[in-house]
């Protein structure tokens, strides 16, 4: 054998993902079940790449009517109101509360848009075997997964404010489309993140390690 | 136990993943994404209006993306952007109109900008104080779309569905009025003022007003309109006379309108048909006049209160009026007499006749015949003479009325204008007659009578002076006399022993007595009836 790392692929064994107890797969194309905690084998996430790519693009879409359309709709003495989340923002700003705008501008904007960036930049390296900054990438993984609720912000306070300031008829709030895409942009990242397996990104080390003995 | 683990004894694994190449189920949810974002994408180009560029002078309470754009309110669009105009002279406000509008975007539509507006007939705009201000629309009659459109500074005052009809006016100048001052047909407000605008030569005034329907019918191609401003006190022969409409009228003016009686089959004039607006009513009925007959008098007598525009009656229905005085030299006779200008409507004979006929239309309208007419009139004693309106004014007026003692006259038609004949006036008869008293007052010898009178007076002083120094004294005598013989009648009569006195009281006993045997005598006749026949019985002892 090598100097390279053992891995439980090379070596035909399996460890679950729940229960980590490693054994030997039932069939090498269906593994089977883990004989302690009864949880479905995999070697590798099924369809990790692909399945996550999908949810990227999904959530890549629906980012776009999710800044464009407005989130809340109010209505002061029979005048209507519709803003956006990047219009919250400006006014946060121009009113003087910069640090406020500063907080929505990441939660709202920025970590979304990082946490797609991220994502795909993980399935691009992982997909060109990459083998620089697995460390990097795997704590880019990690952040990715516990970021990815806080950006639910938006959508809190968009049903707080909603359900509260019910006024009518001086003032009144209603929800708009854009918060409905926001909450799937922020669920699809999530899932996408979920489904993401950060196993593949040590995969291709192995790999050219194997290539180069 | 497992410490000697052989390793060929786990079966070998594939290196490779098992690639499944098979399509993820999982690509529906980017799929679905996709077309929802889609979906609502070409929903909202779909349903993507006009943007239209308003130019305003002012973007009073214009807010970027806030201020709507409605018509009857509903929203039909949204303000987008204010800015200034390159030269900053206008303020250029961009909106996005929905899809709905797109139709009412055409080259004549209306813009302004709704506000709280409180002028004298109403205060309009109330809701914008909460709401903000918004601009108004209107829509064009046009067919043509437009894109960039010039916003009224003021809310237009009829909207383009009200029903009726706009007049134009021509005035000398503007008055009292303004954009929105009423319009009055018998006092009631059927209109207004929605604009005016010195004419293109800058002679007269044009003032657009819109009569609403139903009313606009009544204004036909006869209607005559006139400024029903303020108050309009006159003080003619007719006396004082005070005109107002409505007190609103007062402060913001008016116009009010009417149409002559006699042009009563006239049809209803068409949108558009331009007026002349006369200063006040009586200049807008009396001009009405499609025959004007001129004629001249000349009156040997003061003019004074006789004023242009006094009315010419005949039997006291108005029929014309003054329409110049002034003094005539005559070369002839080397005089300067005054002359009267009138003007006699024949067309108001004919208002006045009830039972008009083809007949009489005819004689009015037929110059010859109604030459013929007035002579008629002139022989049988019809004149014209000068009356006193009103004796506080001294107002004068002329009066065509019938003087059977005129002696005849004849109107001389060649001349222009003719001449109708006159009579002296009712005061100057009363004038002659108290200066023909006077005259023979005049005429007495006063003074004779003066002196005469004066005679008499000494003559009687000089009797009295007599009485007093011949028959005072003879009468103090008498007097005297007079006194002593009442005196001894006194004490005959009068005094407790006067022998008069006592025979009186001597009767008087005499009377007594025998008043009292006939009562002893009727009271005996009482008891005793049968004495009458046997006498008197004796007593029984």
């Amino acid at each position: 054998m090598s100097t390279g790392i053992l891995t439980g692929i090379k070596l035909g064994l399996i460890s679950c993902e729940s229960c980590g107890l490693l054994s030997r797969p039932a069939d090498v194309n269906e593994p089977g079940y883990c004989p302690r905690c009864g949880e479905e084998l995999v070697f590798r996430r099924h369809n990790a790449i692909q399945r996550t790519w999908a949810l990227i693009i999904a959530a890549a879409i629906c980012y776009i009517p999710a800044n464009l359309m407005p989130v809340m709709i109010t209505t002061t003495l029979g005048s209507p109101e519709a803003d956006t989340i990047m219009g919250g923002i400006v006014f946060l700003y121009l009113s003087g509360s910069w640090p406020l705008a500063l907080i929505v501008l990441i939660a709202s904007v920025v970590i979304p848009l990082a946490k797609l960036v991220a994502l795909a930049y993980l399935l691009i390296t992982v997909q060109r075997r990459s083998i620089r900054g697995q460390h990097e990438r795997t704590r880019l993984y990690r952040l990715v997964e516990i970021i990815g609720r806080w950006s639910m912000l938006d959508v809190f306070v968009d049903t707080f404010v909603v359900a509260l300031i019910q006024l009518q008829p001086l003032m009144a709030v209603v929800p708009g489309m854009g918060v409905l895409f926001f909450a799937a942009v922020v669920v699809l990242t999530m899932i996408a993140a979920e489904s993401f397996d950060p196993r593949l990104i040590w995969d291709s080390s192995s790999e050219k390690e194997d290539e180069n003995d | 136990m497992t410490d000697n683990v052989d390793l060929n004894n786990i079966p070998q694994a594939t290196a490779e993943l098992k690639k499944h190449r098979r399509f993820s189920v999982v690509w529906i949810i980017p799929i679905l994404a996709a077309v929802v974002a889609l979906g609502i994408a070409v929903q909202r180009i779909l349903t993507e209006g006009p943007t239209i560029t308003i130019v305003f002078k002012t973007a009073e309470g214009v807010e970027e993306g806030k201020t709507y754009l409605k018509y009857k309110d509903v929203n039909i669009g949204q303000v987008k952007t204010v800015k200034l105009s390159g030269d900053f002279v206008k303020v250029v406000v961009t909106a996005k109109m929905d899809k709905s509008a797109t139709g009412l975007m055409v080259e004549d539509a209306k813009f302004w900008i709704e506000k709280p507006r409180v002028t004298l007939s109403g205060v309009t705009g109330i809701g914008t104080l909460l709401s903000g201000n918004y601009i108004g629309f209107d829509v064009g009659k046009s067919k043509k779309a437009g894109r960039k459109f010039i916003g009224l500074e003021v809310p237009p005052a009829i909207k383009i569905d009200q029903l009726g009809r706009r007049f134009l006016l021509q005035a000398d100048d503007l008055g009292s009025v303004g954009i929105g001052s009423p319009v009055y047909y018998r006092r009631l407000q059927v209109g207004q003022v929605i604009g005016y605008d010195l004419a293109a030569d800058g002679r007269s005034v044009d003032i657009k007003v819109f009569v609403n329907a139903p009313y606009d019918n009544y204004v036909t191609n006869a209607t005559r309109f006139w400024q029903a401003s303020g108050v309009d006190v006159s003080l003619g022969a007719n006396g004082l006379n005070v005109q107002t409409q409505s007190v609103l009228s007062l402060l913001i003016g008016g116009i009010a309108f009417e149409t002559p009686p006699s042009a009563s089959e006239a049809k209803p004039a068409a949108a558009g048909t331009v007026f002349a607006l006369y200063s006040d009513r009586t200049a807008a009925t009396a001009k009405h006049e499609a025959i004007v007959q001129p004629y001249v008098l000349y009156f040997n007598e003061s003019l004074r209160g006789l004023s242009v525009g006094a009315p010419v009656t005949f039997l006291g229905l108005p029929v014309g009026e003054v329409t110049g005085i002034g003094l005539e030299y005559n070369a002839a006779t080397d005089v300067l007499r005054p002359r009267v200008d009138v003007a006699l409507y024949p067309g108001r004979f004919r208002a006045f006749v009830k039972n008009a006929s083809a007949v009489v239309d005819e004689k009015v309208q037929n110059a010859g015949q109604r030459h013929a007419l007035v002579q008629n009139m002139v022989d049988r004693g019809v004149r014209a003479q000068l009356r006193s309106g009103s004796l506080v004014t001294g107002q004068l007026y002329i009066a065509l009325d019938r003087f059977p003692d005129a002696p005849k006259a004849k109107i001389d038609w060649t001349k222009s204008p003719p001449e109708i004949p006159v009579v002296p006036g009712s005061l100057q008869i009363l004038e002659n007659k108290i200066n023909g008293i006077l005259a023979k007052i005049d005429k007495m010898p006063l003074e004779a009578i003066g002196e005469d009178l004066k005679k008499l007076l000494v003559t009687t002083d000089q009797t009295m002076k007599r009485v007093d120094t011949e028959i005072t004294p003879e009468l103090k005598t008498t007097l005297e006399d007079l006194k002593r013989v009442l005196k001894s009648t006194d004490a005959t009569l009068v005094g407790k022993d006067a022998p008069a006195q006592q025979d009186l009281r001597d009767a008087l006993q005499e009377m007594t007595r025998a008043a009292r045997a006939i009562r002893v005598f009727t009271d005996y006749l009482e008891r005793h009836p049968e004495a009458l026949i046997r006498g008197k019985t004796k007593e029984k002892p």
